[in-house]
């Protein structure tokens, strides 16, 4: 039996939506048959009739409604259509949901699904990584699964958080990233993991490009060089102990992320690095995102605009040979 | 013209205040220029009379441009000349987006090694520091393991690096400690580990040895009369003691730049211990008597024996006398002491037949060769030599010493 990353989400919707009467999704099109844009809901309105709501098209009306419902003790998941659609969110997200435990004493317990990411075709209002933006702000937590096993854990503990939680799910994995099963428990939010252990060079990545950081240190390793590759799992909190560990075995370090690259998740990892671990760096260390232009739609220059398994193993070298 | 403003190149000119002759004092306006941002007025650099003005109202100069010339005193000249503006600094458009990973850097943007006069990089009037890659770079984490180990740059000569443009990478330290780690091994002694400090410290600077050879028979014959019997180092120690009284410029220091002489003739006199060179002082050599000498000498020389020669005595000399004739050694290049700049060493005297021109034979005559170390920013080969002959007319002379 093997089960996508997407059919994960589902799985982890359906198991909130049974064991939770506070549960509830909120978004546009995630109800009837329809079930979602990409499915992610599909069947469980039917399933579970009440508890899976359409939305008018209106971002910002959306999260304000569901920070409503969490404020009353609901715990609502909010489907946005596709994550670029939640600037329009921006304030209910970044300033009402995100202070207002911090003003008030009543926490928000509001879980934003953003469907995050490029796949050929998409562009520039359809592929965007949003991480890096909303962990600038502070009171939110900011998931970011790369593997269907956190895809699954990772959703459910969202919705056990009391914070409002951005959980970032990649399109691109949604259909292309297969498990044998789910697992019962994961790893808790803020625990980077080791996916791949390594001596020469440490890749520091999260979310669609961990799995390209993967793909890269297994070309690597027919040149014999050894990659030590760490997802971050969630960008906010920032699992920076698992990182100055990695990079103390291995002395050089490569960040890699799909957002655009000003202040970027890599941004911070490399500034906590050379802050806290300056002494364990044998190079310096580098980074490797987007680049800094709005995301293109023509199918090749979206393949050239975002880091890939095939520039990553280029950059890595460069840096293995300083 | 001042450079007015971060993103300013150039300006107009739209006043001009004075004209040729007149007297003009330090810090006053003398023309006003015009840039996109505001009106500003161009100052002089120092007191002195208008000479000429070389640029026109409302034609527009770069940053940099002459605007006129200044007749000052040649103190003020030499302190305010401007030299040419440095040229433009060329930044890697490249580097500033680092997501360009999958893009071959061009081979045209390669920087080519281009002379430059006066001062090295700028980046908007600040010096920029000289670029860290390359063999000499030592990353932080090199520097962070040698300081736990407290090893210097000295210790690395030995291993050859990986890194780009050769350079020391962890690896390398890693397996060049562990390549040593099966050879037998002990602590170093505090002697030897400050012999070995002073010596690395010592070679940081152009040593230079010259030498030729000295009759020791005058000296070997003066010997005979005295008592307590002086060593053979003692008379070089005396001999170089009153050359350099006459002569105290031969043991200047350089430092930064300035040359730096001393008040007094102290010399180091080197004694050797369990494991380590002790070279102990002897204040005001030239004023010493040869006696006085041998029995401070004897003094020292059990001092050292029981390890009782402090730094402080052994600091502040300016050149020291080593005589590694009594190892039987000829001849030899000693390291001058890292606060010195001179070091006299002694070989060993041998029988040897030199030419006499007034008995038209050769004549059987006990030889040594005499050499003399400098530091060579201090003195040259010249200096050094006329130092060294006066030393060897000494000690041919042992009646002078």
């Amino acid at each position: 039996m093997s089960i996508t990353y997407l059919e994960a989400i589902r799985e982890a919707q359906a198991k909130l939506l049974r064991e939770d009467d506070r549960v509830f999704i909120y978004g546009q099109d995630v109800g009837g048959t329809f079930g979602g844009a990409f499915k992610a809901t599909k069947g469980l309105a039917m399933e579970f009739p009440g508890r899976v709501l359409n939305t008018p098209i209106s971002e910002d009306a959306i999260v304000g409604t569901a920070i409503g419902a969490a404020m009353q003790g609901m715990r609502p998941i909010v489907e946005m259509q596709f994550a670029d659609f939640s600037s329009i969110a921006l304030n209910q997200i970044l300033n009402n949901a995100g202070t207002h435990y911090w003003r008030t004493g009543v926490p928000v317990p509001i879980t934003v699904r953003l469907p995050s990411g490029g796949t050929k075709g998409s562009g520039p209002f359809h592929s965007q990584s949003m991480e890096s933006l909303y962990a600038h702000y502070p009171g939110l937590i900011v998931m970011t699964p790369a593997t269907v096993e956190d895809a699954y854990t990772m959703l459910i503990e969202a919705v056990a958080i009391d914070d409002p939680v951005v959980y970032c799910e990649h399109k691109y994995l949604y259909y292309h990233l297969k498990a044998d099963k789910l697992p019962d428990k994961g790893l808790p939010t803020g625990r980077a993991r080791v996916a791949r252990e390594g001596r020469d060079l440490t890749i520091v990545s999260y979310s669609a490009m961990a799995q390209e950081s993967l793909a890269a240190a297994e070309e690597l390793a027919r040149e014999g060089l050894e990659v030590e590759v760490v997802d971050l799992r969630s960008v906010k909190p920032l699992d920076t102990d698992t990182v100055l560990a990695s990079v103390a075995r291995t002395g050089r370090l490569l960040c890699v992320g799909e957002s655009f690259p000003w202040g970027g998740a890599t941004a911070e990892v490399i500034a906590r690095v050379i802050s806290q671990g300056f002494h364990l760096l044998d190079a310096a260390p580098q980074r490797l995102n987007a680049k800094d232009t709005p995301i293109p739609y023509h199918p090749n220059l979206w393949s050239a605009h975002r880091p890939n398994a095939k520039n990553i193993v280029a950059k890595a070298r460069a840096l293995l040979r300083e | 013209m001042p450079q007015l403003g971060e993103s300013i190149a150039e300006a107009t000119i739209v006043d001009i205040k004075v004209k040729p002759g007149d007297e003009v004092v330090d810090d006053q306006e003398i023309i006003d220029v015009e840039t996109n941002k505001a009106v500003m007025g161009v100052t002089t650099p120092c007191k002195g009379k208008i000479d000429k003005i070389t640029v026109q109202l409302k034609e527009t100069y770069p940053v940099g441009a002459v605007l006129g010339y200044i007749e000052a005193s040649e103190q003020d000249a030499a302190r305010f000349a401007k030299h040419a503006p440095p040229p433009p600094p060329q930044k890697e458009v490249a580097e500033e987006i680092p997501a360009r990973a999958d893009q071959e850097v061009a081979p045209a943007r390669e920087r080519k090694i281009v002379a430059r006069d006066g001062e090295g990089d700028r980046v908007g009037g600040l010096p920029v520091p000289a670029i860290t890659k390359g063999a000499t770079f030592m990353s932080p984490r090199v520097r962070a393991r040698m300081a736990e180990l407290q090893l210097t740059t000295a210790d690395l000569a030995g291993i050859m690096g990986t890194g780009a443009g050769n350079r020391v990478t962890i690896k390398d330290l890693e397996s060049f400690l562990h390549k040593i780690e099966n050879q037998t091994a002990h602590e170093a002694s505090k002697i030897r580990a400050g012999v070995a400090d002073a010596m690395r410290r010592s070679w940081t600077r152009p040593l230079s040895t010259i030498g030729s050879s000295v009759n020791l028979d005058p000296a070997l014959q003066d010997r005979q009369s005295r008592d307590p019997k002086p060593g053979l180092g003692l008379y070089a120690l005396r001999a170089i003691a009153l050359a350099l009284a006459e002569n105290p410029a031969a043991a200047a220091k350089f430092i930064g730049n300035r040359v730096v002489q001393s008040n007094s003739i102290d010399l180091g006199i080197a004694v050797e211990a369990e494991d380590g060179i002790m070279v102990p002082v002897i204040r005001g050599a030239d004023k010493t008597s040869l006696a006085d000498l041998t029995t401070k000498y004897k003094e020292l020389v059990d001092l050292a024996r029981q390890r009782r020669i402090s730094p402080d005595m052994q600091a502040g000399g300016i050149a020291t006398v080593s005589n590694f004739g009594i190892f039987g050694m000829g001849w030899g290049t000693p390291i001058p002491l890292p606060d010195q700049t001179l070091l006299l060493g002694l070989g060993m005297g041998k029988k040897v037949p030199s030419w006499d021109e007034t008995k038209n034979e050769f004549v059987p005559k006990t030889e040594a060769q005499i050499t003399l170390s400098f530091d060579h920013r201090s003195i040259d080969g010249g200096g050094a030599s006329r130092l060294l002959k006066r030393v060897i007319e000494l000690l041919e002379n042992p009646k002078e010493l």
